[in-house]
């Protein structure tokens, strides 16, 4: 569709949209957002990608908060957005779209702007020892501050009854894994509720972003969550390569496809073998962990880095891949996968590991449809979304994806969509070694970015998509980052997937998932 | 009297061996290279060395628990017929005395479990107990009609008996291993009743029981755990198949006896590591009905027996 009709079929008649970059905005008075949003999410079913408020006091005093909508298959985003001065309250859509609730609470942490009609308001992210009276991401806001601890504690919501106890778990766990505290209220060994506590590992990145050189916000986004640092920074990279107006050679988009799948198989294979590993079938465990070593040792032999950090770049990338390593790459990848169709049959033939992977930690589709569930967990879940397809980017749309698709919701259901992906990327990879273009890996130009504009970058990392909001002030400077990872809306689903099952599975549950403390907190 | 002390001694001196090549046979599944079959000495070594947390609202179970169930461990043992048909220690050599002071063992563990109002301890030792009950009736029914046939509830007899049954009334006995086997699994805390190598203390049941131990008193769990694997192994291995144990006390015949039991632990052992490497652990609700098939297997046997 062009930018015309997009207007035409999904806009009401009396807004004025503007473009910039690849966003139609258009400003919404209070009283009409709900229904405005309404309209976009329910009768033309476009899914909400992300809410960002930007502090834009400075150039006309009010604070901006965007509602970001992506039209599939189109390449432009419709962004209604409300003007809030300080001290104004703004409309809540909790009641109408359920998944703004987070993006609302971290509004209201984080610039202390006040949603009306949003009734849960608790300190989000920031620690409740945070005073509540300084908001990090306002301009005026000093990222060099340490303000004074206040003395608060968090209440947890209280389950009682006869027979009901809670399990406090975390923020520290055994094993190397990130911190997160869990309080599980349960009656004998089954779970009535389980409320997760994040934020510890916040590290105001959105911050960080306004006051580094555009290198160093790239090295920033390779570690918002060190497992997607490849998809993280491609999505960041070509956020800026929109405001700039770079257009990507051939070869590298071929080679950030190539490394993107990589990056998807290695955390695939890991995942796939920790899921048997934690139903105690260990031949799994160091099995999975075997393929996901020679994946990330591949890695470093192209990249010199395990985790593919500083390979992308703006207007490309910075490690090609020659002949020889071409070669070498496929025959690896067709070996491995010979390999790991061996794990998945002896799997499939053992009753004991199927038996706990099957009908444990269910995500009805509705309840993944209401939390916003990105990446497997949707698919598993019967949504087919991936942004490899729905906002084709790189060179995806030269390559044949496949939607791995599940309907069960359960712990199976995830564990064989990460089957599938891997299978899928091996042909993905395999297609664009092929059909590699010649030509160089980078553009060289110098970067002048677009004054006073926004752009949206999505790209599918390996637990879902992830999404880059970037605006710029008057002097071309980047003046705001917004992350969303797929964490951020897959974090809230887990207790519902978690909810009549039994405590010793809560850890498989988990890790079936296995989402990022990182990505959500940043 | 030597046979006595060897009774003492074998376990603590052997049973860490036992946990390092279980260990090594689990690596070997899962082709890995694995540590050192030694490796368990000096893990014990290492724990002796140091220091030991112990929350200050633990009571005398707590401090006192380790020791007594070390204790225990070293006397059970005393009553089973080790390398011949010919020892006797009265009163040990009972097989209900046997399943009660591992009973003992279990009821310590669980009441340190819940003494410092852990959370984890506090479940582990929940499950635990819910298990053994279960656990002590597979175990006496595995028992039981070997103890029929041999009209003796004394383990030697037992022993000595079966060892002159013609093969054909074989099957019976076989059918009570299986039974045997399943509630050695669950006493002995393997997969896939319990995951030893876990660091997950949700899903834990004999690990979480003792998630409170540091050093030495954690040493001395450790090894009364490898003592009563080392146990259960034996037991399996001298009263199901009590071939090879020695009639007399003559040195040579003893000698040749240590060979052939040797022998038939590393196979039970090879057997047990081979098993858990195949399988999952299953679904805490589901090991009910694992241990019920046991004590199932105790009961047709027990008929087959008779008839």
């Amino acid at each position: 569709m062009t930018y015309s009709e997009i207007i035409k079929q999904f806009l009401p008649q009396s807004v004025s949209p503007e473009l910039s970059t690849n966003l139609i905005l258009f400003a919404v008075p209070h009283d009409r957002l709900t229904e405005i949003c309404t309209t976009l999410y329910t009768t033309h079913s476009l899914p909400l990608k992300t809410i960002k408020a930007a502090d834009e006091r400075a150039t006309n005093g009010v604070f901006k908060i965007m509602y970001i909508f992506a039209v599939p298959h189109e390449k432009y985003f419709l962004v209604p957005y409300v003007a809030v001065k300080e001290g104004q309250s703004f409309p809540s859509l909790v009641k109408h779209i359920y998944e703004s609730l987070r993006y609302e609470q971290e509004i209201h942490s984080m610039f202390g702007l006040l949603p009306e009609g949003n009734v849960f308001l608790q300190p989000f992210i920031l620690h409740e020892n945070w005073p509540q009276t300084s908001f990090p991401l306002r301009k005026d806001f000093k990222g060099t501050t340490r303000p004074a601890m206040i003395d608060a504690t968090g209440p947890f919501q209280k389950i009682e009854g006869e027979g009901i106890y809670e399990i406090p778990v975390g923020p520290v766990h055994a094993g190397i894994i990130e911190p997160g505290h869990f309080r599980f209220s349960v009656a004998g060994e089954e779970i009535i509720s389980l409320e997760p506590k994040l934020g510890y590992t916040h590290k105001g990145s959105e911050k960080l972003f306004e006051s580094f050189t555009i290198p160093e916000m790239i090295k920033l986004s390779e570690r918002i969550s060190g497992d997607t640092s490849f998809t993280q920074s491609l999505a960041f990279c070509q956020a800026i390569e929109q405001l700039g107006g770079i257009k990507v050679p051939k070869r590298a988009s071929y080679l950030r496809v190539i490394y993107s799948e990589l990056e998807r198989m290695a955390n695939h294979l890991n995942d796939v073998g920790f899921i048997l590993n934690d139903t105690a079938f260990s031949f799994g465990g160091s099995y999975g962990t075997r393929l996901r070593e020679q994946i990330i040792q591949l890695c470093e032999e192209l990249t010199g880095h395990r985790f593919l950090r500083g390979v992308n770049t703006i207007g490309g990338v910075t490690k090609d891949i020659s002949p020889e390593k071409q070669q070498s790459i496929g025959a690896l990848v067709r070996s491995l996968k010979k390999d790991f169709e061996e794990l998945i049959e002896i799997v499939e033939n053992k009753e004991t590991v199927l038996n706990r992977l099957r009908g444990t930690g269910v995500l009805e589709k509705q309840t993944a449809h209401d939390y916003g569930v990105v990446g497997i967990a949707a698919r598993a879940s019967d949504i087919p979304v991936d942004a490899r397809i729905d906002y084709p980017y790189a060179a995806y749309p030269d390559m044949n994806v496949q939607v791995a698709k599940r309907d069960s919701g359960d712990v199976y259901a995830r564990y064989n969509v990460r089957i599938q992906e891997v299978i899928n990327a091996i042909h993905i990879i395999l297609h664009a070694l092929n059909n590699l273009p010649s030509g160089q890996i980078s553009q060289h130009t110098t970067l002048t970015l677009k004054p006073n504009s926004y752009t949206v970058s999505i790209t599918e990392g390996w637990r879902g998509d992830i999404v880059y909001f970037v605006a710029t002030d008057t002097n071309g400077k980047v003046s705001r980052v917004g992350i969303r990872d797929a964490s951020f809306l897959n974090w809230p689903a887990v207790p519902q997937a978690v909810v009549g099952n039994i405590v010793p599975d809560f850890p498989l549950i988990n890790k079936s998932f296995n989402l990022s403390y990182s990505g959500f907190d940043r | 009297m030597i046979l006595i002390l060897i009774k003492l001694l074998i376990l603590p001196l052997l049973s860490p061996l036992c946990i390092g090549i279980i260990r090594k046979i689990d690596a070997f599944m899962q082709n890995r290279r694995g540590a050192s079959v030694i490796q368990p000495y000096f893990d014990l070594w290492k724990l002796f060395h140091k220091d030991e947390v112990i929350s200050p609202d633990a009571s005398w179970i707590f401090r006192a628990t380790p020791y007594i169930i070390f204790a225990i461990s070293l006397m059970l043992p005393l009553g089973i017929p080790l390398l011949s048909q010919v020892e006797s220690w009265g009163f040990f050599s009972d097989f209900l005395v046997v399943v009660y002071l591992l009973a003992l063992m279990t009821f310590f563990l669980a009441l340190a479990g819940i003494d410092t109002g852990s959370m984890f301890g506090g479940f582990g030792a929940s499950r635990e107990m819910t298990l053994s009950a279960l656990t002590e009736a597979v175990l006496v029914f595995s028992l039981l009609p070997i103890a029929i046939i041999s009209q003796t509830s004394n383990l030697i007899l037992m022993a000595t008996t079966t060892s002159s049954l013609p093969p054909i009334t074989y099957f019976p006995i076989f059918i009570a291993f299986i039974g045997f086997f399943i509630a050695l699994m669950a006493e002995t805390g393997r997969i896939p009743f319990d995951n030893p190598s876990t660091h997950l203390e949700l899903t834990m049941i004999h690990e979480a029981m003792i998630i409170e131990y540091s050093g030495k008193r954690l040493a001395l769990i450790e090894w009364t755990a490898a003592n009563k694997f080392l146990f259960f192994v034996l037991l399996g291995a001298n009263i199901f198949f009590p071939y090879g144990l020695s009639t007399t006390t003559n040195l040579l015949d003893l000698l040749i006896a240590v060979g052939v039991v040797a022998m038939k632990a590393l196979l039970l052992i090879g057997a047990i590591g081979i098993i858990e490497s195949s399988i999952a652990k299953y679904r805490l609700f589901r090991l009910p009905d694992l241990l019920l098939t046991g004590l199932i297997l105790g009961i047709i046997s027990l008929i087959a027996t008779n008839i």
